[in-house]
């Protein structure tokens, strides 16, 4: 049991959640340290994206869970933010109707007036592809721009943990290789990722643990060095080599 | 004899005895709470059942009161028989109210009922030669001995038991069941081949016939009437007499107009405060106890249920219920192309699903299942290809047509009545196989009861299976998640299948609770009925299917069996997504 | 005459349109439709009255303090009829809860003002009478000044911008970060503003009378469900078109007819077009 040292930045035990009667987590234990890239497999169902939400205070939740030496009971997705604990939602979701720039002042909200603009560009110096592109409406980007806007609107915050739910969704290779590029430098600055991904092998070349889900429970945590990794995936998502009950 | 009579039976023999120790006055009271029933009692069908908003049912009443007064006062029909017409008139007015409800929903409804009851009262107003304007004219006078406050009285009273006693018998039958079902659970009701557009029609007629009725009877009782008489506040106490009643009850709305319609005798400094009391009557009762005061009678859901239930299907029952013996025919994909929004979620598709086999369908997120599924169900409309149940074409973008075909579904998050008990939310499922028509059923005879009857047994027969029966009187919203799915399966069971297609039955299931799901499935495909199975546990689809497709991007990956599957390179790696 | 057809027209018009961006300004931040919206023009007439003609205070402040208690109203509808029934919105409790507070507004309005219509202070006191009587120009002018405030808000402010965010996607909002439900509020306020102004402006016209609040409820909701829900340019355009068309229609065929024809027009239009003439298809249910 990790007890919170200091180079710890998120501890979760025994995490519950789920929507209305439908139970999707049932006990999560997680750890993600300062400056860590950590993936989060699994199957579809799995509850990853659930795991996400309860976190940023999307969904109610039970359990304990502390981010940076606070306690996480209670804080809304603003309060969650407010300290540096950042969700880039699944699906591109940006306001199509808004300008790109007016899409990451949203993100800024919060901040004090003077400082929003810079944060813009100090978030858009990652995606030189949409900072050209500002004044634009966020609906006339690609598929791919959107996600990197996304991930931009994530970045205003300065966090110190960013959760990402499938940022490859959609994106060709060439875009994925682009988006999760933008992970490995913000680790070099010390920013923690929290990574949902389809594309394990992709997942797994950047961070530097996983834990993988099934059935609302993480079933392994491991060092992405450990050299049976795909073995072990394969088995937390198949189960053990099947016998059939019935004839 | 069923003790669920007992309360009408004091309420109808309370009102027989007043007029012994009441003055004439009371009489006119009653005679009014009972004229409202009349309209009530059909606007509940409308409203608590159906979940049709309509709040300006005061125009079907002004309508009835005008065609029974201009008839009796203008052209001397006799009176009984002009109550008669304003019936023909109301019905016919309230299919003419009710129809956009087909096409609009809940506020928009709502709204063209609004708008439907101001445009009546302005025309009464305006044409003065028929309805003599704001002057008015007299309403029908009946002969003896209902001339008088107690005779009118018992007549009233005669045809408010009357109303009940028929909307009691559609509100206990698969009408009334399917109009919940609509109200509640759209999708699993059109799932079930309910008609949603017949059924209503048909409410609506029977309704606005009772509120015509009652209007003849609002003229007689006001004597003279004129359009002020028709306030909207009437109508909106109408609406609220039902939602303070109760949602899908009829003694709780009763209960409602009669509160409803004395209130304001008991409290005469309040009457010019009334219609704001109901008003605010009906923001506490959305907010703080939306059950209403059905639900405050309804002592026998408050018993606590036994914790730790186990959920143990009965498969040797199972024989019973599916003896439709292994169809023939297959489902048949041919070429599906679906998108949405420019996303291909199929992109050219063939898919066979065979009879008596149990046919997994699995692949990653966003690859297509339960829009395949939902192809099949007839909820999408592909923009290529062909469904067909061996040579029969299933038409595209109808998923009422599936369950006459012998389709049935679940859903990936269950569908159900939550108001309603498990028992009922399972005899939807045999809404198409009941034989009596809605005047029979209205009218309780033998072919209705017949029919109750047959499926009553029908549906706690598919509870064993499931092995739920134990909890067939308990409101479904009282179950636990997992119950649920295996209640869903029951409602589906109730077509005799040849085709069960699940989506994700196994979601939210405990280790256990999926070891007899999947038993149960097998069983099912080995009673002869086809079973498509949509799942994420890639356990339970490698332990049960016979055959198993692997969907990605819209388009088969693999096919084969699980053991084919399970060893195939492409598959494992699209699944891990590498 | 048809200088005075069209001043009329224009003018109840104009108030249609405002009341129809009162239930827009609701929908966008809520999803929710609420009986409240005419309310809240009859308020503004009510309390423009109250203040002005009857406690005689002198008009900017009286107009000042109209607008504020409308507001308030739009934010009471929030808390007391709307946030409680959102968590299951596909129920529509919505319906039932802002109908009971809207005939709660009418009825406390009815007993403690008047069941007759007063008269409403004449602001200006610019050509008595005619065709260009300020009670004709006022409910457009509040029609213009709106549509140059709402443009600026949603153009200029981030909150403006936060607003139409909220009203895109909501979740996404609120994973973001945005205080959605300060927001919402605010959005009520603002929508208790938009219809006060529209009662108030068109105050001299249309007098303080309780039962303006189902008036302008349903006329108010025919340009909105015409043009679709959230679409402001539609309810403008639709609410000034449907006040030219109902006053024409009046003064040619009487005004049976016209209510006749404005219903049968909305009717047609929503059964073939339930979504509107500019509204957005339904989605997916399955």
């Amino acid at each position: 049991m990790p007890i919170s040292a200091p180079d710890t930045l998120l501890t979760i035990s025994g995490m519950t959640a789920g929507y209305g009667k439908i139970g999707v987590l049932h006990g999560v234990d997680m750890t993600i340290g300062r400056g860590e890239i950590v993936a989060l497999l699994g199957p579809n169902g799995a509850g990853k994206t659930t795991l996400l939400r309860a976190v940023s205070g999307l969904l109610p939740w039970t359990g304990q869970a502390r981010f940076d030496g606070a306690d996480l009971a209670g804080v809304s997705p603003r309060d969650a933010a407010r300290r540096g604990l950042v969700h880039v939602v699944e699906g591109h979701r940006v306001f199509t109707q808004l300008s790109v720039t007016d899409n990451l002042l949203l993100a800024g909200y919060d901040l004090p007036r003077g400082e929003r603009s810079s944060r813009v560009d100090e978030a858009l110096a990652y995606f030189p592809e949409i900072a050209a592109k500002r004044a634009d409406r966020a609906g006339a980007l690609s598929g791919g721009q959107q996600q990197m806007l996304a991930v931009a609107q994530g970045l205003v915050r300065r966090p110190k943990l960013l959760m990402l739910d499938e940022p490859s969704a959609g994106l060709s290779p060439v875009l994925v290789d682009r988006v999760l590029s933008v992970a490995d430098s913000l680790r070099k600055g010390g920013t923690a990722i929290l990574l949902v991904e389809q594309l394990i092998e992709k997942a797994l070349a950047l961070a530097d643990r996983v834990y993988a889900m099934a059935q609302g429970r993480i079933v392994l945590e491991a060092s992405t060095t450990e050299a049976d990794l795909p073995h072990r995936l394969e088995q937390a998502y198949f189960g053990k080599d099947a016998v059939p009950v019935l004839g | 004899m069923n003790r669920a009579i007992l309360p009408y039976l004091g309420l109808f023999g309370a009102a027989l005895l007043l007029p012994l120790f009441a003055n004439d006055y009371w009489a006119v009271i009653g005679a009014r709470a009972a004229v409202y029933w009349v309209l009530v009692g059909g606007l509940n069908l409308v409203v608590g059942f159906g979940g049709q908003l309509a709040i300006g049912y005061v125009a079907l009443l002004t309508l009835g009161a005008y065609t029974s007064a201009v008839l009796c006062a203008r052209y001397g029909l006799d009176p009984f028989l002009s109550f008669a017409a304003a019936g023909v008139v109301g019905a016919v007015a309230g299919v003419i109210v009710g129809l956009p409800a087909l096409r609009l929903r809940t506020f928009y409804f709502a709204m063209t009922t609004l708008g439907f009851a101001t445009i009546v009262t302005q025309i009464a107003l305006a044409w003065q030669s028929v309805t003599g304007g704001g002057i008015g004219l007299p309403g029908p006078e009946l002969p003896k001995p209902f001339d008088t406050p107690w005779g009118f009285y018992l007549f009233a009273l005669a045809l408010a038991a009357l109303i009940t006693w028929l909307s009691a018998n559609v509100a206990s039958s698969r009408f009334g069941r399917a109009l919940v079902a609509i109200r509640d659970a759209e999708v699993a009701a059109e799932a079930t081949g309910i008609s949603k557009p017949r059924l209503l029609t048909t409410v609506f007629l029977f309704s606005g016939a009772a509120a015509g009725v009652a209007g003849g009877l609002f003229a007689t009782l006001q004597s003279y009437i004129t359009p002020d008489a028709f306030s909207f506040d009437l109508s909106v106490t109408f609406f609220i007499a039902i939602l303070v009643g109760g949602r899908g009850s009829i003694l709780g709305p009763l209960i409602g107009n009669i509160i409803l319609t004395l209130l304001p005798e008991f409290a005469a400094p309040l009457v010019a405060w009334s219609t704001f009391l109901y008003a605010a009557l009906l923001l506490a009762i959305v907010l703080l106890m939306p059950g209403g005061i059905a639900a405050l009678l309804d002592f026998s859901n408050r018993k606590p249920l036994t914790a730790n239930r186990a959920i143990v299907p009965r498969l040797d029952r199972l024989r019973g219920l599916l003896d439709h013996g292994t169809a023939q025919a297959s489902i048949v994909l041919r070429n599906v192309v679906l998108s949405f929004g420019g996303v291909r979620a199929i992109d050219g598709l063939d898919l066979t699903v065979r009879p008596g086999q149990v046919h997994g369908l699995i692949g990653p997120n966003g690859s297509g299942k339960t829009t395949t599924l939902n192809v099949i169900s007839g909820y999408y409309e592909p923009e290529q290809g062909e469904a067909f149940l061996g040579t029969t074409p299933l038409p595209h973008g109808a998923p009422q047509t599936r369950a006459a075909l012998g389709i049935a579904r679940t859903f990936q998050t269950p569908r159900l009545i939550g108001e309603a008990s498990v028992l009922e939310n399972v005899m939807i499922g045999a809404t198409i196989e009941g034989t009596a028509s809605f005047v029979e059923t209205m009218l309780s005879l033998p072919r209705h009861r017949g029919d109750e009857k047959r499926m009553t047994a029908q549906a706690m027969d598919a509870l064993a299976v499931v092995g739920l029966d134990g909890l067939a009187p308990v409101r479904a919203d009282r179950l636990q998640h997992s119950e649920l799915r295996f209640m869903e399966i029951a409602r589906a069971l109730m077509l005799k299948p040849a085709f069960l297609l699940l989506d994700e039955p196994a979601a939210g299931l405990s280790g256990d609770e999926i070891k007899r799901l999947g038993e149960l499935i097998v069983a099912i495909a080995r009673n002869g009925t086809g079973v498509l199975l949509v799942e994420h546990h890639a356990d339970l689809i490698f332990d049960i299917c016979d055959h198993v497709t692997v969907l990605n991007l819209g388009r088969e990956l693999a096919a084969g069996t699980p053991g084919d599957i399970r060893a195939h390179k492409e598959v494992v790696s699209a699944y891990l997504g590498a | 005459m048809l200088a005075a057809i069209l001043a009329a027209g224009l003018a109840v018009g104009a108030t249609y349109a405002l009341i129809g961006v009162t239930y827009n300004l609701m929908f966008s931040a809520s999803r929710v439709m609420s009986f409240t919206a005419g309310q809240l023009g009859m308020l503004g007439g009510v309390f423009g009255a109250l203040f002005i003609h009857r406690l005689g205070m002198p008009i900017i402040p009286g107009f000042i303090l109209a607008l504020a208690a409308c507001a308030l109203v739009g934010v009471v509808t929030e808390i007391v009829a709307v946030r409680p029934v959102l968590g299951s919105l596909e129920q529509h409790l919505y319906v039932l809860s802002t109908l009971g507070l809207a005939l709660m507004i009418q009825q406390f309005t009815a007993i403690e003002w008047s069941t007759e219509p007063q008269p409403f202070p004449v602001l200006l006191g610019f050509d008595g009478g005619g065709p260009l009587d300020e009670k004709f120009w006022l409910p457009l002018v509040a029609c213009v000044v709106t549509i140059a405030g709402l443009e600026f808000l949603y153009r200029r402010t981030l909150v403006g911008r936060a607003f139409l965010a909220i009203a895109e996607d909501n979740f996404a909002a609120r994973a973001l970060g945005l205080p959605e439900r300060n927001l919402r509020m605010g959005s009520y306020a603002l929508a208790g503003v938009v219809g006060g102004l529209a009662g108030f402006a068109s105050g001299e016209l249309l007098l303080a009378f309780f039962a303006n609040g189902a008036m302008l409820n349903f006329f108010g909701f025919v340009p909105v469900a015409l043009g679709g829900l959230g679409n402001n340019r539609g309810a403008i355009i639709g609410g000034i078109a449907l006040g030219v068309f109902q006053q024409a229609a009046n003064f040619l065929v009487g005004g049976v007819f016209a209510s006749v024809a404005v219903f049968a027009v909305f009717i047609i239009v929503l059964l073939v077009r339930p979504q509107g003439l500019f509204g957005a298809p339904a989605t997916r249910r399955v």
